[in-house]
């Protein structure tokens, strides 16, 4: 749904990680972070919403 | 085609199989929703045809579900449409109404009807009276996916900033009978704040449509603003269809994969 209205759905992530595998959860975070570096502010910023509408 | 339809209700409220009959009346000058009861005057009743047929639509199965809470033991008749029938499945499926206790009167939709509404299905299995019209192709999420994400991104910004938060879309809505609503939940949507929270008071709702939603547009038709609901509503009913083989209205008896535990059921 994110996709059908235009944004990027690598934005939103959902992972199951155990309490028991503190490594995975830390793998996940930072590769999340990278991605999110990569894709920049988001374009759900209020005043970026009202500048591209 | 409604005298067929007086005839039906007629016969129904004098043998007393129904105790009541939730269709539409001409009144003043307008179309509302009637409960007509035994020996109510039938001459007003209406099939929401006002310039052109069934153009005056309303959620008679909203009418149905607040009288059956009511008086769960009674049965009641409900004029319906394709659209409407399918509400009724999925009524059922959802523990709202007791197909027990509904008499469904089945309408087809005219050809015109079905066109305007972009319907796939403008007749109900159960008809009584009518002649079914051609299925309409739906094109209009196919449509929306040609574009290129930053211009569906601002398309639909553009089509949520003009929300009025007037809930028109939910208290229209014939699938929409939680006693309890999300969009109320003041640790999901704050109150009193425009513009609403972009995408996601509009999302929560599609999301809560996506085993529901029965493509009725009445949402589409309530909306002041004009943003098209229905559209984003079907793209959801779309992904249901694609990852569940499941379409909310179709099957009576048919359960919802999001009301399963478990692996995912055959396509």
């Amino acid at each position: 749904m994110l996709d059908f209205c235009g944004i990027e759905k690598e934005r939103l992530r959902a992972r199951w990680v155990s309490s028991a595998e503190a490594p995975e959860f830390v793998e996940e975070i930072n590769d999340f972070v990278k991605v999110l570096k990569k894709l920049g502010p988001s374009p759900l910023r209020k005043e970026q919403v009202e500048a591209v509408a | 085609m409604i005298d067929q339809v007086k005839q039906k209700i007629n016969d129904l409220l004098s043998n007393g199989s129904v105790k009541g009959v939730v269709a539409l009346v001409h009144s003043n000058g307008n179309v509302a929703p009637c409960l007509y009861q035994k020996g109510d005057d039938l001459d007003k009743l209406c099939l929401g045809d006002t310039d052109s047929a069934g153009d005056a639509r309303y959620p008679l199965n909203k009418v149905l579900v607040t009288l059956s809470r009511q008086y769960p033991d009674e049965v009641f008749g409900v004029l319906v449409r394709g659209c409407d029938e399918r509400g009724l499945y999925g009524l059922y499926r959802l523990n709202q109404l007791d197909p027990e206790r509904v008499v469904p009167i089945g309408i087809a939709c005219p050809q015109s009807l079905a066109l305007q509404c972009e319907c796939k299905k403008p007749w109900p299995d159960n008809m009584m009276a009518g002649k079914a019209s051609e299925g309409i192709d739906q094109k209009g999420v196919a449509n929306a996916e040609c574009d290129s994400q930053p211009e569906r991104f601002s398309y639909w910004a553009g089509q949520f900033l003009k929300c009025v938060k007037c809930y028109g879309c939910r208290d229209i809505c014939p699938m929409c009978f939680c006693r309890e609503c999300s969009l109320e939940c003041e640790d999901l949507v704050s109150k009193g704040d425009l513009p609403v929270e972009i995408p996601v008071f509009h999302l929560v709702r599609a999301m809560h449509m996506a085993d529901r939603c029965i493509d009725c547009g009445l949402c589409d038709e309530a909306c002041p603003a004009d943003i098209p609901l229905r559209l984003l509503y079907k793209k959801t009913a779309l992904i249901m269809n694609a990852e569940f083989g499941f379409t909310s209205g179709i099957n009576k008896y048919e359960k919802s994969p999001l009301s399963l535990m478990g692996p995912a059921p055959e396509k």
